[in-house]
């Protein structure tokens, strides 16, 4: 069993995202996400770390993910869209 | 005309100013306006953490907190020369816009009209910076809350970017003259631009005086009611705790 952990840094027209991501058999087993973005309601951020775990580490699937929580618990990031959160995991995943 | 509250609440603990924001905001005295000063401090922002952005070991005389707002950290150095605001006010879409980049756009202009008072090159850079010859004077970081929306924001009179640069998390031995000389040209402050110190009495005074223009308001000096108060003190032991600063 492979467990690898590493920074994806991506930046945004709203702000810097920082991830660290663990996977585990190509899942996402730990994933820790920040940085100096806006998003609001501030609180529904928290699920997206939450949510993103266990799912397979792949792009279409996190992105897919993330846009679902967006569209659940009407998230807004202005200048950051779930495409550029993906793209900060997918850099930590070295993708 | 219309009458908003005002506070100054002068130089400030970074911790008990973050919980009187947060119980002004989530209180229900009416729009107002205030000033602080941050003593020696780093504020971050709610989505940051701490020790991925900061070299903790050079932080050790640092009072440290989080804010309830998104956006990167607010450092104040022991120079104590930054004009920090807030604004709480009820979104209405005509003085306070439900669109984000809009309602940062028209506080923002608050502190452009006070830097085109000093007769600077000043512009809004969406989606919430101040610029100044496109170099950034002022960070502005909003949240909202039941209908209305906190905004705070600094105008930096003076900044120390070495001592920035020593307690952020980058490696320091290599290119330190070339980063200097890269943060000196993206940001910049009021001293610098003026070339002189002016009083910040007076600088808070034009402020003032611009917003209640912008607003076409009166701004009448008050303080927290009791009932702010009392919902500071619930939240003082949250910005206290290193469960919520260290998260």
């Amino acid at each position: 069993m492979e467990i690898k952990t590493s920074q994806g840094i991506h930046k945004s027209k709203g702000g810097l995202i920082r991830s660290f991501v663990a996977t585990e058999n190509g899942r996402i087993k730990e994933i820790s996400i920040s940085g100096d973005f806006f998003l609001f309601p501030e609180e529904a951020f928290f699920k997206i770390a939450g949510e993103l775990k266990g799912i397979e580490a792949k792009r279409e699937d996190i992105e897919h993910k993330i846009e679902e929580i967006y569209i659940r618990e009407n998230i807004q990031s202005p200048g950051t869209s779930p495409a550029d959160f993906t793209e900060s995991i997918m850099k930590a995943l070295g993708v | 005309m219309e009458e908003w509250r005002f506070i100054d609440f002068g130089l400030v603990d970074i911790r008990d100013m973050m919980a009187m924001d947060e119980a002004i905001l989530k209180s229900d005295e009416g729009n107002t306006f205030f000033f602080w000063t941050p003593k020696k401090s780093i504020i971050l922002g709610f989505f940051q953490k701490a020790e991925v952005e900061l070299d903790l070991s050079q932080c050790k005389d640092y009072t440290i907190t989080r804010r309830i707002s998104g956006g990167g950290i607010a450092f104040s150095d022991d120079r104590c020369r930054q004009v920090n605001y807030g604004v709480v006010g009820t979104i209405d879409n005509a003085l306070f816009p439900m669109d984000i980049t809009g309602s940062y756009k028209q506080i923002c202009g608050v502190l452009i009209d006070t830097l085109i008072h000093y007769k600077l090159n000043a512009a809004f850079r969406p989606i919430n910076d101040v610029v100044v010859d496109n170099k950034k004077i002022s960070g502005n970081a909003q949240t909202r809350w039941e209908g209305k929306l906190l905004q705070n924001g600094t105008l930096l009179l003076d900044f120390d970017i070495e001592e920035m640069l020593r307690i952020s998390n980058i490696p320091k031995e290599k290119f330190m003259d070339k980063k200097i000389a890269s943060v000196r040209e993206g940001l910049t402050w009021l001293d610098r631009e003026l070339g002189e110190q002016r009083d910040m009495e007076e600088i808070k005074n034009v402020m003032k005086k611009k917003f209640e223009e912008r607003f076409s308001i009166r701004l009448k000096s008050g303080s927290l009611s009791g009932k702010e108060t009392k919902l500071t003190e619930i939240l003082l032991p949250k910005y206290y705790s290193d469960e919520w600063v260290y998260r």
